[in-house]
């Protein structure tokens, strides 16, 4: 099972640099998303590892192999495209016999190999269908029989479900994951749904500008994220601009919101004195008797929870959610907020000011 | 009130749009379809005289001869047009490599050159027999290879445009799928590519087939400038031969017969090419990944671009330019003031034709793109193609015989002439254009409270203009160059083309270089207009691509 390395990857369109500086190692087997904003260079990153595009600079290696110079047909990658790019005048199953036969396997055993993947991936009994006949979802399965049939032990998904509908690719996504870890096939799959990503995911490597941003698994992403564009891009959370007061030995931190409202948190990236931002996250706001006084602003409803906006008294809109069956405050209605002081997290304020860092362009 | 404002009110009257769609249908029908193909009633009704020709085997032999010399060489060109015309229109679309914009022109520049020109300037530079004092490569052919080398020049602008129009729409994600499960560039091509544009194969195969079928003028020329012209017939030239050695009634039923079997011929072809695009396969399923491998990649690739590169420079390009070697030499200017009087004409009658294709064509388009699932819309949709597949020599005989009765001025007849050959030119552009436009901008516009007209004027025609402006150029240059239908029509109208035709027959006639001389300046001088007018085009077009896209 490939490993896959890149070293200083660069890639440019005349002026438009799409990817810069790229280094990255991918291990066997491992399943690894890319996330980012569109046009952060996500699709040109996995078809430079495809060999669709030549990168401008930079090499890859696969098993220690340098394979930058390896033309496309012989790179045995899978790519599965958005718009799935099924071949519209074959059949399913002669879509999925297209990469053994090009292999030079013989008629019956291409039919065996393209039936094999199709059973894993439970399109079999439609195998004899034309792709235009099927819907989007069986379509996106086919394609990834296709892919698998050709004998590929690497796969590039780009946004294989961003055109399905909301249930399908629900569960298509755990399809995928079940089948290419039975296989133990590597798989860099690029996305724009953060959600997709937390749950399919052994490590996310989340990109801007071209750049690798910052990479870790799912739940360090989320619980300790390095930046404040990850903790905003991943999850969601309310950032509020903050001075650090004080540092207790102990661990605990004082900051001051604007008008100078206190906040007691575990600990601080920045130093006492500083300006800093706090996030914390929807689900780690809490109502009280006491705390954060703010007024509530806006209530929706979001499918499985309510979504409370309100104003503090510190200028900034915080957000929190309150279960289903429970009570809803009032439009205007004034509730005292505090935050978990274990989740919540105090950045050094960006030096581009906290909208440029968290811009999605 | 203005005109405008009237016509827009007038046009949300139920009554009024299906009076002017009556109207257009009816003056498409009687005067553009009708006169083409009336010939086939003439034939019927005059019988007992073309039987009589029918049954002289010596006549029969030279008809036959014609006609099979026009389908054999119209099919070997075309198949020749395919074979080079796929790697091409290929490269062009998939490949960036310095220069391409320059090819690009330079494909296309066989279009701005009158095919009488063409024939001029391709015979001369293959070779000319009986010592024409011109700089030739002096390689005697054979006239039929002559005439397949001429037409090969202006059909493989249309094949290589048609290629890769199609390509152009078809998602490149589908190779580089074919590539990633480890098909080779010719492999994935061959088992992907070429299947999902067997339409656009027909379609270019169609206009080919039609354009060789139909040249005139320039083959004519070709012929006459290696003494061929009364030895070596294609069915358009044996009309125009008869025509000019007769000039009367005379040979009239041999006309109408060969006219006959050119029209039911070329229909048939029509008939089994669209059949075919349903029912013929190209190879697919078979693959050879080994041996495709090999012709991926490196030599064999650098080969075939080079063998296209080669192609288009000695088959279509250097021909094309070589009349141009004459203003090197010396030589006895034509009577301008006839010319310029030839030019005056030419431009009356391509200019009228044209304004009609605009006014009476758009809305047969219109019609025709937003009722393709209709009976009358898909009926139109085929008829509009019949006057592109006739013959323009046997349309012209056959729109002469329809208003022989009338007696209306040669002029009038021959700007109607010019009009049925024309007006599918624009109607196609026209339909290609609006299919692309969502008809929802539109209804928008009407549910904002615009009148059907002002829809019309105000969403539609700001986004097809620039197709309407290169159909409208197409169809002008087009009537420019074309002289098969006016000799069929009357000789008598002077265009350019028939001033140049004139010229080399008193060359044949009196052997006398200077006439050869002079048609070469008018050639030149008719190339000049024409290239213009096709700079244009690539401005007009490029413009709306510019607008639309980014790149
Ligand atoms: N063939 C190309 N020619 C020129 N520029 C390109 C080309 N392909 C990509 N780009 C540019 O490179 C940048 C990155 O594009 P890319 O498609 O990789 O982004 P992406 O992250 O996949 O975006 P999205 O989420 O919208 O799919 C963009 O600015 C894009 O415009
Ligand atoms: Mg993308």
């Amino acid at each position: 099972m490939p490993h896959i390395r890149l070293e200083n990857i660069t890639m440019r369109f005349g002026d438009i640099t799409a990817v810069s500086d790229i280094d990255l190692e991918i291990r066997d087997g491992e399943y690894v998303t890319i996330l980012g904003p569109s046009g952060c260079g996500k699709t040109t990153l996995i078809k430079i590892v495809a060999g669709i595009l030549r990168p401008t600079d930079g090499k890859i290696f696969v098993d220690g192999k340098d394979v930058t110079k390896v033309p496309l047909e012989d790179r045995d990658t899978g790519y599965v495209f958005q718009n799935i790019a099924l071949f519209p005048h074959m059949t399913i199953r002669g879509n999925a016999e297209y990469g053994p036969k090009v292999h030079s396997v013989e008629e019956g055993q291409a039919e065996s190999t393209a039936d094999e993947y199709l059973r894993l991936v439970d399109m079999l009994d439609k195998a004899g269908h034309f792709p235009k006949e099927l819907s989007g979802g069986d379509q996106q399965k086919a394609a990834l029989a296709r892919a698998l049939a050709s004998g590929s032990r690497m796969l590039m998904l780009d946004e294989p479900l961003s055109a399905l509908d909301a249930r399908v690719r629900m569960e298509l996504r755990y399809e995928i994951r079940r089948i290419v870890k039975r296989l133990g096939i590597t798989v860099l799959h690029v996305t724009h749904d953060q959600e997709e990503a937390m749950s399919v995911s052994d490590r996310i490597i989340l990109m801007r500008k071209g750049r690798i941003f910052e990479t870790g698994t799912p739940l360090d992403m989320y619980r300790s994220p390095k930046s404040i564009f990850a903790a905003y891009f991943i999850g969601e959370t309310n950032l509020m601009e903050c001075t650090v007061e004080s540092k207790r030995k102990g661990g605990g931190v004082i900051l001051r919101l604007r008008n100078d409202v206190p906040v007691n948190v575990s600990k601080s990236k920045a130093n006492v004195g500083e300006i800093a931002i706090l996030s914390v996250r929807p689900e780690h706001v809490y109502t009280a008797t006491d705390g954060l006084k703010a007024h509530v602003r806006d209530v929706v409803f979001m499918g499985t929870y309510w979504r409370v906006r309100t104003e503090a008294e510190s200028q900034d809109y915080v957000d929190y959610n309150i279960p289903a069956d429970s009570q809803v405050p009032e439009i205007g209605e004034e509730v005292y907020l505090v935050f978990n002081k274990k989740a919540s997290r105090v950045f050094k304020r960006p030096k581009e000011g906290l909208t440029e860092a968290i811009k999605l362009e | 009130m203005s005109l405008i404002d009237r016509v827009d009110d007038a046009s949300s009257k139920r009554g009024v749009k299906r009076a002017w769609l009556i109207l257009v249908v009816l003056i498409f029908l009687v005067l553009i379809i009708l006169p083409s193909v009336y010939v086939l009633f003439e034939a019927v009704s005059q019988w007992d005289l073309i039987s009589g020709v029918a049954s002289d085997s010596g006549k029969m032999a030279v008809i036959w001869g014609a006609v099979g010399n026009s389908f054999s060489i119209a099919f070997i060109v075309t198949i020749i047009d395919v074979i080079v015309g796929i790697p091409m229109a290929w490269l062009m679309v998939r490949k960036n490599f310095p220069g391409k914009r320059y090819v690009d022109t330079l494909i296309d520049m066989p279009l701005a050159f009158p095919t009488a020109a063409l024939g001029f300037s391709v015979a001369i530079f293959w070779g000319v027999p009986q010592g024409l004092d011109v700089p030739g490569l002096g390689i005697v052919l054979s006239p039929y290879v002559l005439v397949i080398l001429l037409h090969l020049i202006f059909t493989y602008p249309y094949m290589v445009r048609t290629l890769s129009g199609i390509l152009e729409q078809l998602d490149p994600n589908f190779e580089t799928a074919g590539m990633t499960l480890g098909a080779s560039r010719f492999t994935a091509v061959r088992t992907i590519t070429l299947p999902l544009f067997r339409a656009g194969l027909v379609t270019g195969f169609i206009l080919c087939f039609a354009r060789s079928l139909s040249e005139t003028g320039g083959t004519y020329i070709a012929l006459s400038l290696i003494g061929k012209q009364s030895t070596f017939f294609t069915g358009p030239t044996f009309i125009s031969e008869l025509k000019h050695q007769a000039g009367s009634q005379a040979a009239m039923p041999e006309l109408i017969l060969i006219s006959v079997l050119l029209i039911v011929f070329a229909l048939l072809m029509l008939f089994v090419a669209k059949m075919m695009m349903d029912k013929v396969k190209i190879p697919w399923s078979k693959v050879w990944p080994k041996f495709e491998r090999r012709i991926s990649r490196g030599l064999a690739v650098k080969m075939r671009n080079g063998l296209s590169s080669l192609f288009l420079a000695l088959f279509i390009i250097i021909p094309s330019f070589f009349i141009f070697s004459f203003l090197l030499i010396d030589g006895p200017l034509p009577d301008m003031a006839g010319l310029f009087k030839a030019m005056g004409i030419s431009f009356l009658v391509a200019g009228a034709a044209t304004a009609f294709d605009i006014v009476f064509g758009i809305p047969m388009a219109l019609y025709i793109a937003r009722n393709k699932d209709k009976s009358l819309g898909k009926a139109l949709d085929m008829l509009v193609n019949v006057p592109l597949i006739i013959p323009t020599t046997a349309l012209g005989l056959s729109l002469f015989l329809f208003w022989s009765s009338a007696s209306l001025p040669g002029l009038v007849l021959v700007i109607l002439g010019h009009i049925s050959f024309t007006y599918p030119l624009v109607v196609r552009n026209v339909i290609g254009a609006v299919e692309e436009v969502d008809p929802s901008y539109e209804e928008i516009a009407k549910t904002l409270g615009a009148k059907p007209f002002q829809a019309f004027r105000k969403v539609l025609l700001p986004v097809i203009q620039s197709s309407v402006l290169a159909g409208s150029i197409l169809a002008f240059t087009r009537s420019l160059g074309e002289t098969g239908a006016t000799i069929a029509i009357d000789p008598t109208i002077n265009t350019v083309p028939i001033y140049i035709v004139n010229l080399i027959n008193k060359f044949t006639e009196f052997n006398n270089p200077d006439y050869a001389y002079q048609a070469a300046v008018a050639s030149i001088t008719l190339t000049a207009v024409c290239f213009v007018l096709m700079l244009a085009v690539k401005y007009a077009t490029r413009r709306k691509l510019g607008g639309l896209r980014h790149d």
